[in-house]
């Protein structure tokens, strides 16, 4: 190559990065969640989740994917949430065309604290724009009152027993002490079920869902089988994964335009039985139904995580203890 | 100091006895929560479950 050219050449490298991040500035990525952030709960209803892609002038953009990645809050300092295995994980990976600059499904969040998603907008040419939203969702009020009742509980039984504890005793509390403490010591002591519904027409769709442990992603995977030009005919998908035990949708996504398949990574969060649905419209072809339960075992959470919590109420009852001493003492004999 | 009788022949101050007794009521909770709230042992994460999951800091599965 003669200089005269290398230099053109070099002349056009800092042009293309130039159109390149001038074209990544005309692109917005907006999101919105329904019913607003401020409303949802863990495992409460699934949110409505939006993602609008505009263009040059706000307008949507026509064609293109979006790729879209939810990982979990980080664990907290003290206390875990009541899925320690899920803090900080994958949740969702998975990639959904757009129409008309739209991209929408539905996800049922499944602990408290500060989500993170990722998305990253993938034009037909591979260029990518990429924005994150953190989405901060409430603990429960109702759990949190619980907990509150809990304690005070203990604190109670704390106070009661530090009460009984102090001084000498006459004959009948010291047989209420030993009868305290005597209770005390008494008290403490994946298979898949396939279900696929193949259809009577020529296409049939499959399920392949490749269950993981909590804490990791399993792929789930939708796929048009049957006639030769099944792989790439197009159809729009409904996907649907019910928690049947809770009777609630974690996960949605309606009528999305599809080739002949349609793959995710998905991390299922509660060891339970679920009901994975998939339905496909293809055109002049009646519709297609798959659907399969898998079971996810459950996995033990590590010892650690429940540490600060039996920390926590130990500590409560010793505050009561100490409380019930000095009320029996600071009381006129 | 105030002297109290244990019950084994052992004459103990008042403080001692009651700090004695508190651990022993201690320990005996710390074994009862852990059992209750943290134990894999499934007929008892079975029935607690709910309860487990209801106070929000206790982890489950």
């Amino acid at each position: 190559m003669s200089l005269k050219n290398l230099a053109a050449l070099l002349a056009l490298v800092p042009f293309f990065l130039l159109s390149s991040a001038l074209w990544a500035e005309d692109i917005s990525i907006y999101f919105k969640v329904s019913p607003p952030l401020e409303l949802l709960r863990p495992y409460s209803d699934p949110a409505t989740m939006t993602l609008l892609i505009t263009g040059t002038e706000g307008k949507p953009v026509a064609e293109g994917r979006v790729a879209i990645r939810l990982d979990a809050p980080e664990p907290g300092r003290f206390f875990s949430t009541d899925f320690p295995l899920v803090e900080g994980s994958r949740l969702l990976d998975m990639s959904l065309p757009l129409r008309q600059g739209k991209a929408e499904w539905k996800y049922l969040f499944p602990i408290r604290g500060r989500y993170r998603l990722t998305v990253e907008f993938i034009t037909p040419d591979g260029r990518t724009v990429t924005k994150t939203f953190p989405l901060g969702i409430r603990e429960n009020e109702q759990k949190w009152f619980f907990l509150g009742i809990f304690t005070m509980g203990l604190f109670v039984l704390g106070v009661f027993a530090g009460r009984i504890f102090t001084r000498a005793l006459s004959n009948a509390k010291g047989r209420a002490a030993g009868c305290l403490l005597v209770s005390m010591s008494c008290v403490s002591w994946s298979i898949d079920v396939a279900a696929q519904e193949v259809g009577q027409g020529k296409y049939f769709g499959r399920l392949e869902i490749v269950p993981a442990p909590i804490g990791k992603p399993s792929s789930v995977r939708w796929k048009l089988s049957g006639e030769e030009n099944a792989e790439s005919r197009a159809v729009l998908l409904t996907l649907t994964i019910v928690h049947l035990e809770k009777g609630k949708t974690v996960f949605s996504v309606e009528r999305i335009p599809v080739a002949g398949e349609f793959a995710m990574n998905f991390q299922f969060t509660d060891g339970a039985e679920y009901r994975v649905t998939a339905i496909a419209y293809i055109a002049a072809e009646p519709m297609l139904r798959t659907a399969q339960n898998i079971s996810i075992a459950g996995v033990e959470p590590p010892a650690r995580a429940a540490i600060p919590a039996l920390g926590f109420f130990l500590t409560v009852i010793a505050l009561g203890l100490a409380v019930g001493r000095w009320s029996r003492r600071a009381a006129p004999s | 100091m105030e002297r109290t009788v244990a019950g084994l022949g052992v004459a103990l101050p008042e403080p001692v006895l009651f700090l004695l007794k508190s651990g022993v009521f201690l320990c005996a909770s710390a074994v009862i929560l852990y059992v209750a709230l943290a134990a894999s042992y499934p007929a008892v994460h079975d029935t607690l479950h709910n309860f487990r999951h209801a106070l929000a800091v206790v982890p489950c599965h």
